[in-house]
Order: structure tokens, then C-alpha cells, then sequence
């Protein structure tokens, strides 16, 4: 999710599809709506990869609406408890929430790209505790511990977004790693 | 990167008990030895039954051979640790110790219980302080922002547990942020 040109992340954050718009009438380009159409007609509406989105939001051939993920309902449901919501299901298998809200953000203009970019901070912000306390609980129960408590939390741990997943791996490693320390004793002389 | 992943986010915790072993500690000696030259200093004479201070490292060598009785540092007793204890469930802020203390402590209680007065006590008090300044750093992930963190009185191996994620989650925000200067007041 670096802007890094070399970032997987970053790669796997664009292969997201956004609706777009067609201001303007491209020939022969009608088989990328997989249609029988020849063209694309002015006002056709086409879900575009964000990679190839860009070129034409920037060129000005095309619209674009704000993508479902970020839709007022999931901002809702966001803003009542950002911890209910799952986000891996709202981008697919491996997608990236906050990597596609950061693209959208960069395609915004000044308004609505702050007002996506607070959605992001805050429900990173929400949900981090989360995880973090979830990462260190699975640390304590030490290798093959039981389940985790009730069902709240398995829903929130399977709704992790990939990002939260990295933190989740992170902060759990950490603290088995700290717990082992606490609790190997070497009293053999070296 | 040919280093492995466990290495790279962070430094061991076993890596920093070896960098709080460099730290000098009293001891008296119960064998006699002159003055003599290390790498990082000359430590001695050992003169029984006269104090004198060396690194940890070879204080516990010592120890382990049964050569020497290790004083344990003033903080490292009930009394003290109770007071701390009291003050860290009493206030917001994480109250000052010495910065290597957990190091420093599971070396002398692991090696030097023996030379402590009521080592099961203190051990209990620690675990109790280390829970409850655990307890508040994780505090400090709600107040986490993009640009800044200050958590004054964080010792060594508790920064060195929340590092990892505390630096990916601000790199996270970093991103997210999109004035990464001051502005939107948050």
C-alpha cells in the first residue's frame, strides 16, 4: 500500500474494479465490457480496473462513482461500530480496504477525498485496539491454545482486511516472543 | 533481506538481556583476584570480603560458580517495587524505572535468588507491575496517531514489544492521513 511502484501491495490494492462513466465514444473497445457491443458509447457505465481506471478519469474520458466499499451504508455501519464490520468481505479475497480507500482518495478531489481519508484513520483507529488485544490474547494461549472467546470475536477475526491481518501476525509474534523470554530461566554456567 | 523475518521487525528480547548485561552490579567476591583488563574495562581487584562492582555478565559467571554473592540493586526489593506498584495502579503516567529493569531483574532472580530477600514476593510484584504498564500502553494504541507518540517512562523491553506493530499501524496512518501536516486538527 506504499506508493512504491514496486509494492505488491500496492499491485494487489488496484486490482479492484470501480465503476466508471464514458464521457466519450471509444471505438472498437466494446469487448473490455465483455458485451457484444463494438463501441463504448458515451454514458455507457463499465466496471474498470482502478489500473486502467486512472489514465481515464485523468484524461477525462470517463466518471467515476464512489465504490461500493466506501458507499454511505458501509460508512454507516462503519460510524455505529467499526469493529461489526467485515472488512475482507467488503473487497474480496485478499483486497485490500485501506489500499483501495487510499487510491480513491488520490483520485478525489480536496471535499469528498478528506471526508473518505477520516472514514480510513478512523476506522483504523477503531478497530486497531482490536487487534492488537486479539494478537496478544492468541500470544498468551501459547501453541494450540483453545479456541478464542465467543463468537464476536471469531467474526472480527475473520473480517480482519490484510493490513490488519500484518498487524494482528506482528504484535502476536512480538509478545510469544517477549512471554518466552519471561519465562525460560538459564542457570547453566557458559 | 537475508535476514529472518523474527529478526527484522525488532531486536530480541534475549539480545537485550545481553545488553543489560554490560551494566555494572555489586557484588562481593568470595574468591580474590587482581585487577584485570577487558574489552570493555579493567574490573577489581576482588578482594573478599570487600565490595566491588562488575558487569552483570560476569557477575552472574561468578555467581553460577558459586564464587561471589550478588547485592542486588536498591530497587529490587519489596518495598520499593510495592511503592511503584501503587503508584503505577494510582496514576495515568507509567512511573520511572530504571530502564533495563525487567532485564536486569530476571538475570538477578534467575541466577541470584538466593542473595534476595523474599524472591517469590518480588517476582509476584513484577509480573503485577509489568501488567499494569502493559495495560497502559495499550492505552497508548488509542491515542496513536500518524505524526507522533510519547509514552515517557517506557522501559526497554516493553518498548521493544510494542514496537512492531506500533510502527506498522503508524505507517498505516501516515498513508491514510492525507494532510500530513497539521490542518485537519485532529
Amino acid at each position: 500500500m506504499d506508493e512504491d511502484y514496486y509494492s505488491i501491495d500496492s499491485i494487489l490494492a488496484e486490482n479492484q474494479k470501480i465503476q466508471c462513466t464514458f464521457k466519450v465514444e471509444i471505438p472498437d473497445m466494446g469487448h473490455l465490457d465483455g458485451g457484444s457491443e463494438r463501441d463504448i458509447k458515451p454514458l455507457s457505465k463499465m466496471q474498470i480496473p482502478l489500473w486502467m481506471a486512472y489514465i481515464l478519469i485523468y484524461s477525462d474520458y470517463a466518471d467515476f462513482s464512489i465504490p461500493a466499499p466506501f458507499n454511505a451504508r458501509v460508512r454507516n455501519a462503519l460510524n455505529a461500530e467499526a469493529r461489526s464490520v467485515r472488512l475482507s468481505g467488503l473487497v474480496g479475497q485478499g483486497g485490500s480496504w485501506y489500499g483501495f480507500g487510499k487510491m480513491i482518495v488520490r483520485l478525489l478531489d480536496d471535499a469528498p477525498a478528506d471526508e473518505i481519508s477520516k472514514v480510513l484513520t478512523k476506522t483504523f483507529r477503531d478497530r486497531l485496539l482490536e487487534v492488537i488485544d486479539q494478537a496478544q490474547h492468541f500470544a498468551a494461549l501459547g501453541a494450540g491454545g483453545g479456541s478464542a472467546s465467543g463468537d464476536g470475536a471469531q467474526m472480527f477475526r475473520e473480517g480482519l482486511e490484510s493490513m490488519e491481518r500484518e498487524l494482528f501476525v506482528l504484535a502476536q509474534e512480538s509478545a510469544k516472543r517477549t512471554k518466552r523470554w519471561y519465562e525460560t530461566t538459564d542457570k547453566s554456567v557458559k | 533481506m537475508a535476514l529472518p523475518i523474527s529478526l527484522r521487525s525488532s531486536v530480541t528480547p534475549p539480545e537485550l538481556e545481553l545488553i543489560a548485561s554490560e551494566q555494572l552490579i555489586e557484588i562481593i567476591p568470595l574468591i580474590s583476584m587482581d585487577k584485570t583488563a577487558f574489552i570493555s574495562g579493567a574490573y577489581g581487584p576482588l578482594r573478599p570480603p570487600a565490595k566491588c562492582k562488575l558487569p552483570i555478565w560476569m557477575a552472574t559467571n561468578l555467581k553460577l560458580k558459586k564464587k561471589c554473592h550478588i547485592v542486588p540493586p536498591d530497587w529490587l526489593s519489596v518495598d520499593f517495587l510495592q511503592d511503584r506498584l501503587t503508584r503505577e495502579t494510582s496514576q495515568l503516567e507509567f512511573c520511572a524505572m530504571p530502564f533495563r529493569f525487567a532485564e536486569i531483574a530476571k538475570i538477578v532472580l534467575d541466577v541470584a535468588s538466593d542473595d534476595l530477600e523474599n524472591p517469590d514476593k518480588i517476582r509476584s510484584l513484577l509480573k503485577d507491575l509489568r501488567e499494569a504498564r502493559q495495560a497502559k500502553s495499550r492505552e497508548g494504541i488509542t491515542k496513536l496517531d500518524h505524526s507522533e507518540l510519547s509514552l515517557p517512562n517506557l522501559c526497554s523491553m516493553e518498548i521493544n514489544e510494542i514496537r512492531p506493530f506500533f510502527i506498522r499501524s503508524m505507517g498505516v496512518l501516515t498513508q491514510l492521513t492525507r494532510h500530513p501536516a497539521p490542518a485537519d486538527g485532529a
